[in-house]
């Protein structure tokens, strides 16, 4: 999951930086509006996090200049105020959600994760394909039933693989969506991951969840199970 | 509204008098005064004139009449001898008809050549007479003559004589024009002088009036000064009706000013309070800090830092919470609760919680947009919360007869779980105090009930009967 962060105080920036890249998102920072908006334009994200109260151009604005541009990532508020007034507006102009300074960390990485999968169609905190389950609460993956033990990389790489369940994902989308933009792309870590992957989930070799499409990148073969489990 | 920008703007501006400026507009006094000397200009004007006029009338007639008595004496004094020739008047009706130049002359004519004039006469031109019928009289002038301008009058008369022939005469009695002039000046100089001093005595009532009925608007501005020096409360003199209306909007205008401070003072107090107990916490944590276990620590001074936030937050919003004001604007509801359960519905997405609306058609909302915001969307997000699938936002006036502005029924109403009849006491309790709060519970239902209060409100928990959920009813009285 790549995530633009916008947030003009330092200490805060770098602390939730630092704790998004330890849970395994790719951060681009931007510490104002202009900033935002360049970064916000090129890259394409999994989610922005956007401060309302940023210097050079207001956060409502930025995410009224995103929404415009075509931008359909999930933008999340941050607002130090508070008020309804303020939340309104933000969700008025575009943005999906909206968190009140200071917030828990733990509350931030929720509501990431919730906005992601709605972004990519899932409504239950709980992607299930086939036997394969991956619990995005909890960050962990089990297939039938049984706890499989993944590396936060390796997580990682089936998360976006199945909350794009069905869809062809590029290498270098996957690549971008992953890691920070200084990976080295050449190197052949993602196959090395997928193959891991392949060997955890499938030891069998029954399920076949990873397909190759050569050339082109991979796709999550087992089709979505929306049941209601709960 | 921007909280912070709102504080210390809230203080009443100073009003300064600015008496005799030249370039402010003309006090009461001023306009009223010039306003009456205007009117009284023009109406002793027209008075004047019309006086002059008619006493110019009645001076021409009296002149008449004199000029006829004149004539007529002179006539008496006239007689005619046996061989029926005419013989003059030996004495004069005025003294001035003997002093040439006087301005008074006689001239009679007669027939057979008769010809007499007044001593006065003498040696003058009055060949525009023309000798007049028996019976015949005319009053004639001014006309221009070398004597200046005249008035005469000729009255024509006959004479019986004893050979019962009949000997005829004019008589004129002349009278220049400077004469009658020189009256009616005196009686215009008369009456110019009484005039301007009734017009003066009258300027001066006025004044003297208005001052009188203006006492009660200087009864205000210094009784306003009063309050401005904290000598008094509110404008608390008896007035008059027309003002009425007037003070009583500047008290309850105070007033609401008066609260809105008193808010503010409690709420920093409050916070100041508040905030001592986890610093305390923190402190004697931090102090006792001896090798322990150091997670521990770190949680309860997260938790106490939680805490200050929380008491933070609820008292900003409380001094930012304005109360029922006084010329607080109309907000339409309808399109704000659009908005709000428009991000609702984003935010809750997941839960697929479909809100309905029932609101009143032109419902508003007397006060301030913030408060209005701040009241639903809690109750909203309160609702999408703890919601199955279903939230109902009631919204209906209330119309009061004789009440300018009508009062307000608000509830917000879910399917979810409810709350337990012994809980809503808690529940309602909660918002009394920030530090009296009960703990790890949102702050959204204090506020709410904070704004509830500031505009002499009530807040009513009970289970919804539609959904079976909980239902939060707010009602605002009409004003």
């Amino acid at each position: 999951m790549r995530i633009l962060l916008v947030e003009d105080e330092a200490p805060l920036r770098e602390t939730l930086a630092a704790r998004l890249k330890r849970d395994g998102f790719a951060v681009d920072a931007a510490q104002d509006g202009e900033e935002g908006i360049y970064l916000g334009r090129e890259v394409p994200f999994d989610l922005a996090i956007i401060d309302l109260g940023l210097p050079k151009m207001s956060g409502m604005d930025l995410v009224k200049a995103l929404r415009e541009h075509g931008q359909r990532y999930p933008i999340l508020i941050l607002t130090a105020r508070g008020s309804w007034q303020d939340k309104v507006e933000g969700l008025k102009h575009g943005a999906d959600d909206y968190l009140v300074k200071p917030f828990h960390v733990e509350e931030l990485l929720a509501r990431i994760n919730a906005l992601v999968r709605r972004a990519s169609g899932w409504s239950k905190p709980i992607l299930a394909c086939g036997m394969i389950k991956l619990d995005t609460t909890a960050q962990t993956v089990t297939v039938e039933g049984k706890l499989v033990d993944l590396t936060s990389y390796e997580y990682k790489v089936l998360e976006y693989l199945m909350l794009h369940a069905g869809e062809l994902v590029s290498k270098a989308d996957l690549t971008e969506h992953i890691y920070q933009q200084d990976f080295d792309r050449d190197s052949n870590v993602l196959e090395v991951f997928i193959g891991r992957l392949r060997r955890k989930l499938d030891p069998e070799g029954t399920l076949k969840p990873i397909e190759t499409v050569r050339g082109r990148g991979y796709r999550f073969a087992i089709p979505r199970t929306d049941g209601d489990d709960e | 509204m921007d909280a912070d920008t709102a504080l210390p703007s809230r203080a009443p501006t100073a009003t300064t008098n600015e008496r005799g400026s030249s370039h402010g507009p003309l006090s009461l006094a001023a306009r009223a005064a010039i306003a009456t000397s205007f009117v009284l200009a023009g109406f002793l004007g027209l008075v004047g004139l019309t006086l002059t006029q008619t006493t110019k009338a009645r001076a021409l007639r009296g002149l008449q009449d004199r000029l006829e008595n004149f004539a007529i004496a002179y006539i008496t004094n006239t007689d005619v001898n046996r061989y029926g020739k005419l013989l003059p008047p030996e004495t004069a009706p005025n003294p001035n008809f003997s002093r040439p130049g006087s301005g008074l002359y006689a001239v009679a004519l007669g027939d057979n050549g008769y010809h007499w004039e007044s001593s006065s006469a003498i040696g003058r031109d009055f060949n525009f007479l023309k000798p007049l019928e028996p019976g015949q009289s005319v009053f004639v002038g001014p006309i221009d003559t070398r004597m200046g301008r005249l008035y005469y009058y000729s009255y024509g008369v006959a004479f019986d004589t004893l050979d019962k022939k009949s000997v005829r005469l004019t008589v004129m009695v002349a009278q220049t024009e400077d004469q009658l002039e020189g009256e009616n000046a005196v009686f215009r100089h008369t009456l110019v002088i009484w005039l301007s001093i009734l017009g003066v005595m009258l300027i001066v009532l006025q004044l003297l009036l208005l001052r009188w009925s203006l006492t009660p608007l200087r009864k205000v501005a210094s009784d306003m000064s009063r309050v401005e020096r904290g000598d008094s409360e509110q404008l608390d003199s008896q007035y008059p009706l027309e003002l009425t209306g007037l003070t009583e909007r500047i008290n309850a205008f105070i007033t609401n000013e008066r609260e809105q401070r008193t808010r503010y003072r409690h709420t920093l107090a409050d916070l100041a309070h508040s905030l001592k107990t986890p610093l305390a916490v923190i402190r004697s944590q931090l102090e006792s800090a001896n090798g322990e276990d150091d997670a521990a620590r770190r949680n309860s001074v997260l938790d106490q830092v939680r805490r200050m936030n929380e008491l933070v937050a609820y008292q900003l919003s409380r001094a930012a919470t304005s109360g029922r004001q006084t010329f607080a604007s109309a907000v339409p509801i309808a399109g704000h609760a659009e908005d709000l359960v428009q991000g609702l519905e984003k935010v809750y997405a997941a839960k697929n919680v479909l809100c309905e609306f029932d609101i009143e058609d032109g419902a508003v909302f007397y006060g301030e947009q913030g408060d209005l915001l701040e009241l639903m969307g809690n109750l909203l997000e309160n609702a999408f919360k703890w919601a199955g699938h279903r939230v109902l936002l009631v919204v209906r006036m209330r119309h009061e007869a004789g009440r300018q502005r009508s009062g307000l029924l608000l509830s917000v109403e879910d399917d979810g779980p409810g709350v337990a009849a012994d809980n809503i006491e808690k529940v309602l309790q909660r918002g009394v105090r920030g530090d009296e709060r009960v703990q790890g519970h949102g702050i959204g239902l204090s506020i709410v009930q904070d704004i509830v209060h500031a505009y002499q409100g009530e807040l009513v928990v009970d289970r919804s009967p539609e959904f079976g959920g909980a239902r939060f009813s707010v009602s605002l009285a009409a004003t």
